[in-house]
């Protein structure tokens, strides 16, 4: 199967839901993770260890495959991966925040930490560009 | 300032813009999804959600070869109608007189894991939505 089918056949199973039948799998989790988690269900505090198990698993699967998806996408069209800027603009603007309006400090902060700090992430640039925002001249 | 997106839902055409490179709003989109894939590495609780009226009206099908890109770029997982979501949908749509998307898109922005964005291109319509469910429900435009 290539990469490609492979990662579509991840994304279906997750389109699945939670709707498909359940396997019993062997997992080694620590067991002061296992003794807490029954003790917060026990407390009414939580759900049952396999829910934390199966949810916790869920999320995480989904983000790496939204991953993969992207990485896939940019690796069949370069050309299309956003820029920095304009990533930290749009999370910008999910969290109405003050500087959905302010592409001007996002793009000075996202040149400033391309320069500087090339792993830098789009809420890396919303950090920088806040504080490029707070010492701003009143 | 606003608390941190927990969950976006997509409208039909943030699923429209997905789904194809030549969208004239494609890559708007992607910057919207890259940066939900880049917190969710840290917060993999964040969550995309796309109701199913909404794959209907976009003519998203997720088993057509022609899904694969937005199925692969969105992240996005169904949100089903069931029989109380569609009451609660139903009397959304004769309170506002919206479309009968509108309304199943308000029903899952209120039952999501808030502060809720709803992405759209119809924001009169979605923002008096937003105004009248139950929560922290906001609207984006693409």
């Amino acid at each position: 199967m290539s990469n490609e089918a492979t990662l579509d056949a991840v994304v279906a199973a997750l389109d699945v839901g939670g709707t498909d039948e359940t396997v019993v799998t062997s997992v080694r989790v620590p067991a002061a993770l296992r003794d807490a988690a029954k003790a917060l269900q026990a407390l009414g505090a939580g759900p049952s260890f396999n829910e934390v198990l199966v949810q916790g698993a869920r999320d995480r699967v989904e983000a790496l495959a939204h991953r993969a998806g992207l990485d896939r996408h940019y690796g069949a069209y370069p050309e299309l991966r956003p820029s920095l800027g304009s990533v930290a603009l749009a999370l910008a603007r999910l969290d109405a925040s003050e500087l959905a309006d302010r592409a001007d400090l996002i793009d000075q902060a996202a040149a400033e930490l391309a320069a500087t700090r090339p792993t830098a992430g789009a809420d890396d640039v919303l950090t920088y560009a806040a504080a490029l925002l707070a010492h701003e001249p009143v | 300032m606003a608390a941190s997106v927990e969950t976006v839902i997509l409208d039909a055409e943030a699923a429209d813009a997905l789904s194809s490179v030549h969208h004239p709003k494609h890559l708007v989109a992607l910057s919207f999804v890259e940066g939900l894939a880049q917190r969710r590495q840290r917060r993999p609780s964040i969550k995309v959600l796309v109701p199913v009226a909404v794959r209907v009206e976009a003519g998203w099908d997720r088993s057509s070869p022609a899904a694969a890109i937005v199925n692969r770029v969105s992240g996005a997982r169904d949100v089903s109608l069931t029989g109380a979501a569609a009451d609660r949908a139903a009397e959304l749509r004769m309170a506002l007189d919206v479309s009968v998307v509108d309304a199943t898109v308000a029903e899952a922005a209120e039952s999501a894991a808030q502060p809720v964005v709803i992405v759209t291109s119809d924001v009169r319509d979605m923002t008096a939505l937003a105004a009248h469910v139950k929560g922290d429900v906001r609207v984006v435009a693409i």
